[in-house]
């Protein structure tokens, strides 16, 4: 039982990953998976494979084992081994990850940097970077590997091969099963790591310390065979000398420091941390390690060596292409630094500009934000172009997230949380900023958004980046918290924004001198108020972690978004134009929240479809071995929140009729399931289309679900079209406002025929012609095929009829009445047509006379083309063309404005009967004032222009509420206040039936009345029997209505058979399941099989390395 | 500029400016030039925003200009309540060389009309007058209207009607030497429309800086100084970006104005 129960979860995950709890589960992998990541600074595309936990000792290299070195205390230290794709790390720290640990779990532990950094001791080792695993013999039949890197490979010469060779032994701690595991997992690792080597030596290259030390090392051997390369490139600084006095900075003997520690602990990617290393960076680094040491530490390294030439093919890429941002670059360049000297010159803006606009490529919703510029330029006086790309991109994305995006939401968030921390750690100069009303942010906006670079001088910025790099984002809010604790004392006194900036301003250009100048012992006296600064930093703040700074972004998240959402409502709305006068603010808000609201769910479900087709790449492959992750962790969840950054800000078509379903009734489909005949394919990207194809299987609506799906319908393109003002690829939110403030921002009638007029009148001549008519008709009976009784009753004007609260039996009689309204409409219209030739016979006698269907496939194309200009030969090649694209599609005829299109499908055909205002020889149209006249003679039409078709948009939000406030996928479950309750019956004389009554209507007049009759009767029976009902599913109600439709005749029947047939298909898929079921069966036994190779495999090695005491290797690698 | 014997006599208060406009128009250098009768050719863009002081001498009083100079870049603009948060006073700056600032400046002014304090004192300034061939602009104003109205109009679809029509009507043939492409006159009336100061001003020649600041100061009441060094009124809006509610007022201007004046 319970393996069949596994093996269901199996199929259906299978099927359908999202809807098996698995898909819970990948959610908190995810975050295990990105704690994983910032931990050891790997890139997005790691995950934590397995683990173990192992000791781990370290033999410096073979060269300078000649003289230990006393604090070289014979390193070795207990802590977890972690395997990723491509990695292999080791840390001290515990982990912040856990197999089966949930987020809090791994958030509670109190270490150094909470996962964000590379913290502990230990190392973060590129598989490419490893060329030997072997398995060691070992007195207790513990796991012990010894991993040769490649450590200085580049520098190995024939004569000293072993002078800089790396070997660390790890000890593997774990069960035996779980020993075997890790290895096992290693060994295949390891085997695929083999591929991407080529990329190991074009990045290590590019590493300052290969040259520092093949340098060194051939000063000391002497092998003048070896040419020296020249340096790689180090940044600007190498140019144009590196800010501050070199000798004061001591950087030849941290030079020095670094050169010793790397020597003996590995360099680049083979680097072992170790207590020193920390260290070294708190002192400061050397100017020209300090950009290999940053990309290190920021792990923008390991990026690099993922995909070495991103930088260069993203420039080459979009070479010669414009952009805003790269006009917003262009402003900037010749301020960025402007008073270093590389900045000056040519070659320095020349590789800023580089930099800026790549990344503007790379990731075009942040673009390019100022401040962006001061921190490129600084990283650009330490390292070369490629790595500060790469640095930056890892700053963007990762270290500083939301910082600069086109809201900056990021950067507030943080000014929120540095608040909050200072109100903590310092309540007292927190109670007197808030009494004197000064504003934190002010100054320390600037400070976070450019990592303090033009706050303090450079010197001292790049000292705090090298903490920042090394142990993350927290470090920006300790340095924050100590400034102010170092002015708290004068901060005190301080009664305006203005004295408070200034008193910083003065505090930051002091920073080089001594913190004790009075003191008499010498040391104090050389402490400089910036060391004090740094020491006050970690030490008094050393409580603020990245686990308090996560915190509290998440409590003040929400808060900061609705923030800078009503800012950017505020300021959109008044900016909508003068048209948006004509609305009510209520009605402006409410459009807005209705438009970004409609935008945003339709974002979301794409993101979840494309999320959804990616799985199915995925399961579809074998193994990838690249990610597309896209976004990382919890910002996908919120992807379009206009907080966040750039959201959609155009509505394309479908976006409208989904936006339009969402304030009227007339906008939703009869046939909600039925599939979508995209005949235009131009008009949608391609997604749609793929995605209903397996819409049965994903059960992801393209409307969302419990939305309701929008219809499609020649009016709504029409109206498509006419708010469409500026020709763009879909409506803006000004459009839509405008559009909205003629239809429903004038309450008179005259104004509302006339908008209604010039919706038909395509060529804009005042003259509306018989096709026109005959869709303006159409549109009339699709508008208020819901009824217009309950549209009408709230209104004033018409309380005098529909007073009743039997809305039912009273609303079908107003719609019956308003039928044969609009059969008299169209009688008129033709009537007191003007002919377009006066030869024109008159329209009493066509109205009587009857054509064949030749006829009514020439009319069908009549509209599209000028009247006066008609051209048989053309109609009838049209009328071909159309004809055929049409026939087979039962959808509503789609009509694009500009597009031959039809009103009438098949069932046009099907009628034999016509009359002479169809034929194409005598052309006719009605002006305006005829219009006007047609309309106001009947009075339900008269109604409907004066208030139902206004009143038929919904904008108050008392309707609407609960689907305005929560902005949630399921946002649209009000179907009870939207669709009438009778849905049914509207159903019925759904497409088809509607088409069919217009047929009628045109082809006799006079008998429309009894055809009407007559339907409204059978949709009314139809109606009870349904009442019974009430449950049935929308798909199965609307299979049975295409079939009472095509037999017309017994429902019952029908009903029993479809059914039927509905149950045989559920077998069927139950069949399938099954059957799935097996093969996932057979999928494992596969497995089985495969797992069985790998024992083999083990077992072989195992025979070696097994309790008989032999010694194995487990791959070996020469490289 | 400043320097006056009388001055400590004369009644002192201090008037909170703040600058806004689109990026790079000159709103930092135009506050160097008034603070330190300075000009930097590449001045580095603002974060945030800058602040400094600067006394300004009028016949009766002294007023104490503090200055917040804006960044200009579209994103920033969501910080900007922050500073023109109790503003009595506003420089709009747009780059007579670039058309789209204007209707940028035309956004500002909106906004301030609406959500600063009432009363604010708002000047327009079309920076950058140096770069100008022609004396007065008004040669260029007909044909740089039409450039201005399209290139509004695709440049920023928020715009809506409010600005001159969007003519197509691109005649920028080779006689279109001025690199002024705002004229005087469309600046003026737009000003005068709205009840703005209005200057031209080259930050790099000095022209007309110190006389917008003079404008300025004469143009505030007297009843809306604050007193130098006056305590701050006590007030719970510590933070504009975080509990600042009352900062997004979609009904209208903030109420609770510093000085509590009543116009």
């Amino acid at each position: 039982m319970f393996n069949l129960n596994t093996l269901v979860l199996k199929a259906q995950s299978f099927i359908d990953p999202n809807a098996s709890p698995a898909a819970k589960s990948s959610d908190s992998q995810s975050s295990k998976a990105a704690l994983f990541r910032l931990q050891f600074r790997l890139p997005d595309s790691q995950n934590p494979l397995h683990e173990v936990t192992a000791e781990f000792s370290f033999a410096p290299p073979s060269a300078s084992r000649e003289k230990p070195r006393p604090h070289d205390r014979s390193s070795s230290y207990v802590g977890k081994l972690h395997l990723s794709e491509s990695f292999l790390c080791f840390s001290t720290q515990p982990t912040s990850f856990h197999p089966a640990a949930s987020i809090q779990a791994s958030t509670a532990f109190n270490g150094q940097t909470h996962g964000a950094g590379p913290a502990g001791n230990g190392f973060t080792l590129p598989l490419v970077a490893i060329r030997r695993v072997e398995r060691l013999q070992t007195q207790n039949a513990l796991f012990a590997l010894a991993i040769t890197t490649a450590n200085g490979f580049t520098t190995a010469s024939p004569a000293s091969p072993l002078t800089s060779t790396q070997k660390l032994t790890v000890q593997l701690a774990g069960s035996r099963q779980a020993c075997e595991t890790f290895c096992d997992g290693l060994k295949r690792a390891l085997r695929d790591a083999t591929k991407d080597t080529s990329s190991l030596k074009a990045v290590v290259l590019q590493c300052y310390s290969e040259y520092l030390l093949s340098e060194r090392f051939q000063k000391g051997v002497d092998t003048p065979e070896v040419a020296p390369k020249g340096p790689p490139d180090s940044g600007l600084g190498f140019l144009f000398r590196y800010p501050g006095d070199a000798r004061k900075l001591r950087d030849k003997s941290k030079m020095r420091l670094w050169a010793e520690y790397l020597r003996e602990n590995g360099r680049n990617l083979t680097l072992v941390r170790h207590p020193t290393f920390t260290r070294l960076f708190r002192v400061g680094l050397p100017n020209r390690l300090r950009g290999e040491l940053w990309e290190l530490t920021s792990g923008s390294l390991y990026s690099r060596l993922q995909k070495p030439s991103l930088y260069s093919d993203t420039l080459s890429k979009f070479d010669g292409r414009e952009s805003l941002a790269i006009d917003e670059i262009e402003k900037d360049l010749n301020r960025s630094l402007p008073e270093y000297a590389g900045f000056q010159s040519q070659e320095g803006i020349g590789r800023l500009r580089r930099v800026l606009t790549a990344y503007s490529w790379m990731n075009e919703e942040v673009g390019y934000c100022q401040a962006m510029n001061i921190v490129v330029a600084a990283l650009l006086i330490y390292m070369s172009e490629a790595q500060a790309f790469s640095l930056l991109c890892v700053l963007c994305d990762r270290l500083l997230p939301g910082y600069y995006s086109t809201t900056m939401y990021g950067t507030i968030l943080d000014q929120r949380v540095f608040e909050s921390l200072v109100e903590k750690t310092m309540p007292i100069l927190w109670n007197h900023l808030v009494k004197s009303d000064v504003q934190l942010s002010v100054v320390s906006l600037p400070w976070f958004l450019s990592l303090y670079i033009n706050s303090m001088p450079l010197v001292f910025a790049v000292r705090v980046l090298d903490v920042f790099f090394l142990e993350g984002p927290k470090v920006l809010f300790q340095i924050g918290l100590a400034i102010l604790r170092m002015n708290g004392e004068e901060l005190l006194d301080v009664t305006d924004d203005g004295t408070f900036i200034q008193i910083l301003k003065e505090y930051f250009s002091h920073l080089h001198e001594s913190a004790h100048p009075t003191s008499e012992n010498e040391k104090y006296r050389n402490v400089t108020r910036f060391q004090e600064l740094m020491v006050v930093a970690f030490r008094e703040f050393s409580g603020i972690t990245q686990n308090t700074i996560s915190e509290q972004r998440t409590r003040h998240k929400d808060a900061v978004l609705d923030n800078i959402e009503t800012f950017a409502k505020r300021t959109s709305i008044r900016n909508l134009g003068p048209d948006s006068k004509r609305l009510s603010l209520d009605d402006l808000d409410f459009l807005y929240d209705r438009f970004y609201g409609t935008l945003y769910e339709r974002e979301q479900r794409m993101h979840m479809m494309r999320e959804e087709t990616e799985k199915r790449k995925k399961v579809g492959q074998v193994k990838a071995t690249e990610m597309v992750t896209g976004i990382a962790g919890n910002s996908s969840i919120e992807m379009g929140r206009v907080g966040l950054g750039p959201s959609p800000t155009l509505m394309n078509y479908d976006g409208f009729r989904e936006f339009l379903a969402s304030i009227t009734k007339w906008a939703i489909t009869d046939s909600p399931t039925s599939p979508r005949k995209d005949s235009t394919a131009d008009k949608e990207n391609g997604f749609f289309g793929s995605s209903n194809r397996n819409r049965s299987v994903s059960m992801i609506s393209p409307w969302g679900a419990g939305n309701a799906e929008p219809a499609d319908h020649d009016f709504m393109q029409r109206l498509y079209g006419r708010w469409n003002q500026h020709d763009n690829d879909g409506l803006s939110l000004q459009d839509v406002v405008s559009g909205m403030a003629h239809v429903k921002g004038t309450t008179d009638i005259m104004s509302s025929i006339s908008y209604f007029f010039e919706l038909y009148d395509d060529d804009s001549d005042g003259k509306v012609d018989r096709e026109g008519i005959l869709r303006i008709s159409e549109a009339l009976l699709f508008l208020t095929r819901r009824g217009l009784g309950d549209e009408l009753s709230p209104s004033p004007s018409s309380s005098n009829l529909d007073q009743d609260n039997d809305v039912d039996l009273k609303g079908a009689s107003t719609d019956e009445r308003f039928l044969s309204s609009v059969s008299a409409f169209i009688r008129r219209c033709f009537e007191y047509a003007d002919p377009d030739h006066p030869q024109n016979q008159s329209n009493e006698r066509g109205a009587n006379e009857t054509q064949l269907s030749a006829g009514i496939e020439q009319f069908s194309v009549g509209g599209d083309d000028e009247d006066d200009e008609e051209d048989l030969l053309d109609l009838g090649a049209d009328t071909v063309k159309s004809s055929t694209s049409e026939s087979p599609t039962t959808s509503p005829p789609r009509l694009l404005p500009n597009t031959p299109s039809q009103p009438t499908s098949k069932t046009t055909f099907r009628k034999t009967s016509a009359n002479l205002a169809l034929d194409p020889a005598n052309p006719l149209h009605i002006t305006l004032p005829t219009f006007r006249m047609v309309i106001l003679a009947d009075e339900l039409l008269q109604r409907f222009f004066e208030t139902s078709f206004p009143a038929s948009f919904r904008l108050s939000p008392t309707i609407q509420r609960s689907s305005t406030s929560s902005s949630t996928l399921t946002t649209f479950s009000t179907p009870a206040n939207l669709l009438p309750v009778p849905s049914n019956r509207v159903v019925l004389p759904g497409n088809k039936g509607l088409r069919g009554v217009l047929d009628n209507i045109v082809s006799d007049g006079m008998k429309v009345a009894l055809e009407v009759k007559k339907r409204m009767d059978e949709a009314q029976r139809e109606l009870e029997k349904n009442a019974v009902e009430v449950q049935r599913p929308h798909a199965e109600e609307d299979e049975e209505d295409e079939e009472h439709r095509g037999h017309g005749g017994d429902v019952n029947d029908d009903r029993r058979s479809v059914l039927e047939k509905d149950r045989d298909l559920l077998e069927g898929a139950e069949a399938e399941v099954v059957v799935e079921g097996k093969g996932v069966e057979a999928g494992g036994g596969v497995q089985e099989g495969r797992k069985e190779m790998g024992d083999l495999i083990d077992m072989g090695f195992g025979g070696e390395g097994g309790p008989v005491e032999g010694r194995g290797k487990v791959v070996e690698f020469e490289r | 500029m400043a320097e006056s014997a009388a001055a400590a006599t004369k009644p002192s208060s201090s008037v909170k400016l703040v600058l806004l406009g689109e990026a790079a128009v000159g709103k930092s250098s135009l506050v160097l030039r008034f603070v330190n009768n300075h000009f930097q050719e590449n001045k580095e863009p603002t974060i945030g925003a800058a602040f400094l002081t600067q006394k300004c001498n009028l016949p009766h009083r002294t007023i104490k200009f503090e200055i917040w100079d804006t960044a200009g870049q579209e994103r920033f603009a969501s910080l900007a309540p922050m500073y023109y948060r109790n503003a009595q006073s506003a420089l709009v700056v747009y780059d007579i060389t670039k058309p789209t600032s204007l209707v940028k400046a035309r956004h500002w002014v909106a906004e301030l009309q609406r959500q600063a304090s009432p009363g604010i004192v708002i000047a327009l300034v079309g920076n950058k007058s140096d770069l100008s061939t022609s004396a007065d602009g008004e040669t260029a104003s007909s044909t740089d209207n039409s450039k201005k109205g399209s290139s509004a109009a695709s440049e920023d679809e928020a715009n809506g009607g409010d600005d001159a029509p969007a003519v197509e009507a691109e005649d920028d043939g080779a006689a279109d030497s001025d690199p002024r492409k705002v004229s005087t006159k469309e600046g003026r009336e737009y000003a005068e429309e709205e009840g703005l100061l209005f200057f031209e001003t080259s930050a790099k020649s000095g022209h007309n800086v110190q006389e917008v600041f003079t404008a300025i100061a004469n143009a505030i009441p007297e009843t809306q100084m604050k007193n130098v060094k006056g305590p701050g009124m006590a007030g719970g809006a510590q933070s504009a970006l975080g509990a600042g509610n009352e900062r997004v007022n979609l009904n209208g201007p903030r109420a609770d104005s510093k000085d509590s004046c009543a116009c």
